[in-house]
């Protein structure tokens, strides 16, 4: 009996999952079409403008961009379902193998990233939590709040006016200098800056939830417990209050992934570094139509499992929330 | 024991006595005055009571000053930028427009304040008149989102389960759209970037955790009498969302409304800055940054650091302003 519930929660899960993914891919492609702007232009360039009605024709036949959206949708559909996503039209290759080229960049460095600021705001929450008040919790607090208000692209510019202009310690652009794509030094050197943006940019934010959770947790009547059976300050914080917060907190590092991915974006663009970042900019800004769809699904597919990933962690941890209601939960201590 | 006695005892003693010389004594008196005729006071002497701890007298002795606690600095530093954008005409020592083709990408002296960027603007005049452009997408953009995040987030929380379930699960679609392709897409169905297309770009892709907070909100209200009462009575929708669901709801999303206009500054000067948002000609402190990469070559440290000060003194202004509201109600003593 409770085998069947779990396979049925898990069905209906995967339902909703497959009715969004839908539901996005429709959207996607639909807003995409619709924009204004010439498709052809980012195919065949400024040749474009030379063409006779007659050539338009035929290369939009070409493209198979003449017949009614709904029609070409299907077309997509159909394609996709046998893994293939079409040609980028600018670089006249097959979608994917575009991507795989750039797709390690940016995993490299949204998921180093993304370890950092994992362990590091746990380390720097409980830190904050257990020093409460004292003066190193409110420089912190301070540092922190300040960290949060800087944008992502002006921390970049500072950062390389620092350490790449005026110092000259670390490079200012790319993955790797010219004909060192093996390196495996030159392209840490290359990392650093990015990396620390990414992580400086994101760390506060969860640290500082971590560090209130923990302070919520230290004034509940159970510590009292603890403490008049003798156990010592230590061992309350790590060993009791800190396995309460924890499922909250891998509930929302799951909503994290996709914004930490998101916010290589910016990144990626102001170190010209070669990620997926700047491709998606292009391909919306100049019509690139199979790479826009594949590349929102990537990421769409990925906030929506990630979505559900930590309500299904929050379910667990209490079942007596609803699915509806866990979002909203996450996103106001988020927030 | 403890669960009872311990507790009596730290309430009486602060509402029961308001003078803070109030020993032992003075507690056990009043609490013996209770009619089951148990004299409470000695067990209190006899025994230790674990986590018993003095009433928190301090609070209601000291009277606080107006200011204390409250972010003047704040509030403060924020006026004199939003004056200073105001009558930015009577600060302005150049045309802000005007580009000197003999002065540009001169360093901070007497006569240009802050320098001057590569085209020859002065950039201390740039400031004060860019930054209205900036304040003001921020306010408009924010006024946009809450609006449809109230309205929808309302209708939402008074519509029927299936309904509401609906458009809860078309709001995380809308989310999982990364919103920098939904501004791109946006801005290329609008057109060109002016300042009122921006707003509404912004406005439209921030409007969903606002509406998720007022949607649990309506939720918990929509069947108090006071509602059943007006709608019996024949009030619209509208009405009552206005009446009754608003003063609700107003002080919880109070304080994501101020992140609200701290983000929409991020956004516009992030997308400024790539090139997608505002154009050069249009003074904001997104575009004046996005001269940057040509600063940085010539490592003009003035065209980088000044904008991008002002940018985080406001953004850091509305942060501690927003986090003042969000602070309600007293902190309990911890017990570890």
């Amino acid at each position: 009996m409770r085998k069947r519930n779990r396979a049925l929660y898990y069905g209906k899960k995967l339902l909703i999952f497959l009715f969004s993914v839908l539901v996005l891919s429709a959207v996607v492609f639909y807003v995409a079409r619709l924009a204004p702007g010439d498709p052809l232009v980012s195919y065949y360039g400024d040749r474009t403008e030379k063409m006779s009605p007659k050539e338009r024709e035929w290369a939009m036949e070409k493209l198979g961009l003449d017949e009614p959206i709904h029609v070409q949708y299907v077309k997509w559909m159909q394609n996709a379902f046998h893994g293939d996503f079409g040609i980028s039209f600018k670089y006249k290759r097959d979608v994917v193998e575009v991507i795989r080229g750039r797709i390690v960049n940016t995993l490299l460095l949204g998921g180093i990233g993304f370890l950092c600021i994992f362990v590091g705001s746990l380390l720097l929450g409980v830190f904050c939590a257990w020093h409460e008040d004292r003066w190193i919790d409110r420089i912190l607090c301070k540092l922190g709040t300040v960290s949060s208000c800087i944008p992502e692209f002006w921390l970049s510019l500072v950062l390389i006016l620092i350490f790449a202009v005026t110092l000259r310690v670390l490079p200012s652009s790319g993955a790797y200098s010219t004909g060192r794509a093996n390196d495996i030094g030159d392209r840490v050197r290359h990392l650093i800056l990015p990396l620390a943006i990414v992580t400086i940019e994101h760390l506060w934010y969860y640290a500082y939830m971590i560090r209130n959770k923990l302070l919520e947790e230290v004034r509940a009547d159970y510590v009292l417990l603890a403490k008049a059976k003798g156990l010592n300050k230590r061992r309350i914080l790590f060993w009791h209050c800190l396995r309460n917060v924890l499922p909250a907190y891998l509930s929302i590092m799951a909503i994290a992934v996709p914004h930490v991915l998101g916010g290589t974006f910016v990144v990626e663009t102001v170190f010209s570094y070669p990620g997926i970042g700047a491709l998606s900019y292009e391909s919306a800004r100049y019509h690139d139509y199979n790479l826009l769809m594949l590349l929102c699904m990537m990421s769409g597919i990925l906030v929506i499992f990630c979505n559900m990933l930590s309500q299904i962690i929050n379910e667990h941890i209490d079942p007596r929330i609803k699915a509806s209601e866990v979002a909203e939960t996450s996103e106001v201590t988020a927030a | 024991m403890k669960g009872i006695t311990g507790r009596d005892t730290e309430r009486s003693c602060t509402t029961g006595a308001a003078d803070t010389n109030t020993d032992s004594n003075g507690c056990a008196e009043v609490i013996s005055d209770r009619n089951d005729g148990r004299v409470y006071g000695t067990t209190d002497r006899l025994f230790q009571i674990a986590g018993q701890r003095a009433a928190e007298e301090k609070t209601s002795l000291v009277k606080k000053k107006w200011y204390q606690g409250k972010p003047i600095l704040s509030i403060g530093i924020l006026s004199v930028i939003l004056l200073g954008c105001l009558f930015a005409e009577v600060l302005m020592t150049k045309d802000p427009t005007y580009m000197d083709l003999i002065n540009y990408n001169k360093a901070p002296d007497g006569e240009f304040l802050f320098g001057t960027d590569t085209m020859g603007r002065d950039i201390f005049s740039m400031i004060w008149y860019g930054g209205r452009i900036s304040l003001l997408i921020g306010a408009l953009s924010t006024a946009i989102s809450t609006l449809v995040a109230v309205v929808v987030g309302a209708f939402s929380g008074a519509a029927p389960e299936w309904l509401d379930n609906l458009i809860m699960r078309f709001t995380e679609i809308f989310l999982s759209i990364p919103s920098l392709l939904l501004v791109i897409l946006l801005q290329a169905i609008m057109g060109k970037a002016n300042v009122l297309s921006l707003s509404v770009v912004l406005g439209l892709t921030s409007w969903t955790s606002i509406a998720k907070v007022v949607r649990t909100e309506v939720r918990q209200i929509r069947n108090s009498e006071f509602v059943i009462a007006a709608r019996c009575m024949g009030g619209g929708f509208f009405h009552i969302l206005w009446k009754h669901f608003a003063p609700n709801f107003l002080s919880s999303i109070l304080f994501m409304v101020i992140m609200n206009v701290r983000s929409a500054i991020i956004s516009e000067s992030t997308l400024s800055f790539m090139g997608i948002g505002l154009p050069l000609e249009v003074i904001s402190w997104g575009s004046m940054l996005s001269l940057s990469e040509k600063a940085l070559m010539t490592s003009s440290w003035w065209m980088i650091l000044i904008p991008g000060v002002f940018l985080v003194t406001t953004l850091l202004c509305l942060t501690n302003i927003g986090n003042y509201l969000r602070k309600s109600g007293n902190r309990r003593e911890r017990n570890l």
